[in-house]
């Protein structure tokens, strides 16, 4: 079984949950497309990352104890050039430390605003029966109010992958309409492939969610993303 | 617990025994030994049957031994109708006297109370330890028809079950004997169990035997949960691929769910987690208690379509489009005949070669009827644009052309196609009747014609995705 670093590191510190960069370095190494994301710990690295990553950029708290990133004031998108990026990070980090003036800040991630596309997700969870389980559908209102998702147990065969994109209702907003063309369909079903074989090669992960994967007409990129371990996870 | 070896998924003890103990209450009535007794005797069994009981001598003419140990000969296989609370030290007995298989009929366990769970527990370790296997508790039982093995501890009604080649399974007794009408129907089962709490022997174990016994062509299933679904996972996705599955799951809605796992003690489950299992292990999920009986038909007594394209032959255009409406949900597609079939068709009567072909208007006005009815048939059959068949069959007020009907079928018999038929008319007799006598030479008949429609469908996809999405 592989081990990862950033696994190890978590259980020694006694927590569950990955940061949204912690678990995009790991998905990266696994092979899953990411958004351009690193870590800035001062405004000054935040304003040299984004210019070496391109603007538009999109900068998130990165922190342990922060899981609702948004509500907390913690994430700033579509930032156009270096006086943005200044005051970004500036509002961020006081906005935070503010409202939990004891969490331990990793720093702030800089990533790079993905382009428009449609959004998906690809999440995974154990059943009590079946063991690891993925789950896939439409972002949005989608999975929100009309729980269009598909459901596979792990481990699944390609052909299985490429049914459960079929089979949700919205499939043909993948496949393109009125103009709009197809979303690169063979990608997504690599992506849930991958995670399928994270899951199988790693135990210790209790639930990981993509969401959302922007999908294009080539390629699709995972643009947010969450790990929890399992409690008893043996290292 | 003691592990279960797998390499014992044998049940051959329960449904072929040469010796059977009956362990219990003989007293006259509707249930207990005294019933499973009878039920053996008028079902034909062949082998030896030992009722034991201290406080008989004798019971249908057989001798009665006070205790299992007392009994001289080996016993195959031993039944169990007592009180919960002496099951364990009856097992402890049986596993003495050598025995491999029990039934325990008797319930009280882990679908009563907190004592019953414990029990339950007790006596699967026991019979883990001493390599018995348990069908129960809380169970009706087996058959095997074509043994004579009905131990049926209900009153049937009826002496014998009808051999043939259906496969019933359930974690109910609804599905046995003295709940069921097999003696009256035209196809028959392969064999019979009610897994009952399904302690040890599970709905795995049951499909693995199964896979490898000659006379189940279909296997059907009902199930309240899942006792361990990886296996589950990988045991149907072997079965399916050499015969079809076909499960009928409740507890879908949440409060379902809670009442079954009260009910056989079993744990509750996401519904859409059990349907990605089905999907992804090619098992065929069926959606009512009907079902569980009807579908299987299809696959037992006719070969599998090649394709899904569907041949239509009625007597009214309403239920040809009632059957392309249905065949639809299921990805049948309903396609132009051949030119050579429509030529042919024209010809036997002006406008027949279309694509639902509509006996209706000839056989108001060509007096020979029959005669161009067997050509329709035998034309529409062998077209090599339809992979399937379905057959509507009218039945006249006093029963007209019924031999003329079965004769056609006769020449139909060994057809590369299925043809699935449904059989109406005015009067209840003749229509049962016909679908008892059709179904008897191996056409099945269903009860509706969207039944008949599903069937087709399901044959179509199964014969698509046999073994599941590999």
């Amino acid at each position: 079984m592989k081990k990862s670093a950033t696994i190890v590191q978590l259980k020694k510190e006694g927590r569950l949950i990955l940061t949204e960069f912690e678990s995009k370095k790991f998905l990266k190494r696994m092979g899953i497309p990411v958004v351009e994301t690193r870590l800035a710990n001062t405004q000054k690295e935040a304003v040299l990352l984004s210019r070496k990553i391109g603007f538009p950029v999109a900068l998130k708290i990165s922190s342990p104890e922060i899981t609702h990133k948004t509500d907390s004031g913690g994430v700033r998108l579509s930032l156009n050039n270096m006086k943005e990026v200044k005051s970004a990070y500036h509002e961020i980090t006081e906005g935070v430390l503010k409202q939990y003036p004891n969490a331990s800040i990793q720093g702030v991630s800089v990533q790079k605003m993905a382009k428009p596309g449609t959004e998906v997700i690809v999440g995974t969870s154990k059943d009590p029966q079946f063991g690891p389980v993925i789950m896939f559908g439409l972002g949005g209102i989608f999975v929100e109010v009309l729980k269009d998702v598909s459901f596979r147990i792990i481990p699944l065969s390609r052909k299985d992958a490429l049914e459960m994109i079929e089979e949700i209702k919205g499939y043909p907003l993948l496949q393109g309409y009125r103009g709009k063309e197809s979303v690169d369909i063979p990608a997504l079903t690599e992506i849930i492939l991958k995670i399928s074989r994270v899951m199988e090669e790693h135990p210790e992960i209790k639930e990981l969610e993509l969401n959302p994967i922007i999908a294009y007409k080539k390629g699709a990129l995972a643009v947010d993303a969450r790990i929890i371990l399992e409690e008893k996870a043996s290292l | 617990m003691p592990h279960r070896n797998p390499e014992r998924s044998d049940l051959n003890a329960f449904f072929d025994p040469r010796s059977i103990a009956v362990i219990g209450s003989l007293k006259e009535g509707f249930f207990g030994g005294y019933v499973v007794i009878k039920s053996l005797l008028n079902a034909g069994f062949k082998g030896e049957i030992f009722p034991v009981n201290p406080s008989y001598k004798e019971i249908w003419g057989l001798k009665v031994y006070p205790s299992i140990k007392d009994v001289p000969q080996k016993i195959d296989l031993v039944l169990i109708i007592t009180g919960a609370r002496s099951v364990p030290g009856i097992l402890r007995e049986c596993i003495e006297k050598g025995v491999k298989a029990a039934i325990v009929v008797s319930d009280g366990f882990a679908e009563r109370d907190e004592e019953g769970k414990r029990l339950q527990v007790e006596i699967v370790l026991i019979a883990r330890q001493g390599n018995l296997r348990i069908i129960g508790p809380n169970t009706a039982g087996v058959a095997n028809p074509s043994k004579g093995v009905i131990p049926n501890p209900y009153e049937m009604g009826y002496k014998k079950v009808k051999e043939g080649a259906i496969a019933i399974c359930a974690q109910t007794g609804m599905i046995n004997p003295q709940a069921f009408p097999y003696g009256d129907l035209g196809y028959g089962v392969s064999k019979i169990c009610d897994f009952g709490n399904k302690a040890d022997v599970d709905e795995c174990d049951i499909m693995e035997y199964l896979e490898n016994d000659p006379a189940t062509k279909a296997i059907a299933l009902y199930l309240e949960s899942i006792k361990d679904g990886q296996r589950f996972l990988k045991v149907s996705k072997k079965v399916t691929s050499k015969k079809p599955v076909l499960i009928l799951k409740s507890g879908r809605t949440e409060q379902g769910a809670h009442i079954s796992a009260s009910h056989t003690g079993s744990l509750a489950q996401d519904d859409r987690i059990f349907d990605a299992a089905c999907r992804q292990s090619g098992v065929i999920r069926l959606n009512t208690f009907r079902e569980l009986f009807e579908l299987p038909k299809i696959f037992a007594y006719q070969p599998l379509p090649k394709g899904n394209r569907l041949g239509i032959i009625t007597f009214t255009g309403a239920v040809g489009v009632l059957a392309i409406d249905e065949g639809a949900k299921y990805g049948l597609s309903v396609p132009l005949l051949s030119p050579g079939t429509r030529k042919k068709l024209d010809a036997i009567f002006p406008g027949l070669g279309k694509r639902i072909v509509d006996i209706g208007p000839p056989m108001a006005v060509v007096n020979d009827y029959m005669s161009i009815y067997s050509e329709i048939l035998n034309t529409v059959t062998v077209d090599p644009c339809i992979d399937s068949i379905l057959n509507v069959i009218w039945t006249g007020p006093s029963g007209e052309f019924m031999e003329e009907y079965l004769k056609i079928y006769r020449g139909l018999q060994g057809n590369r196609k299925p043809i699935a038929s449904w059989v109406y008319g005015p009067r209840v007799h003749y229509v049962n009747e016909m679908t008892c006598q059709l179904e008897d030479m191996g056409f099945p008949v269903f009860p509706d014609i969207e039944m008949a429609i599903k069937a087709l469908g399901k044959a179509s996809q199964y014969a698509k995705t046999k073994g599941g999405n590999r």
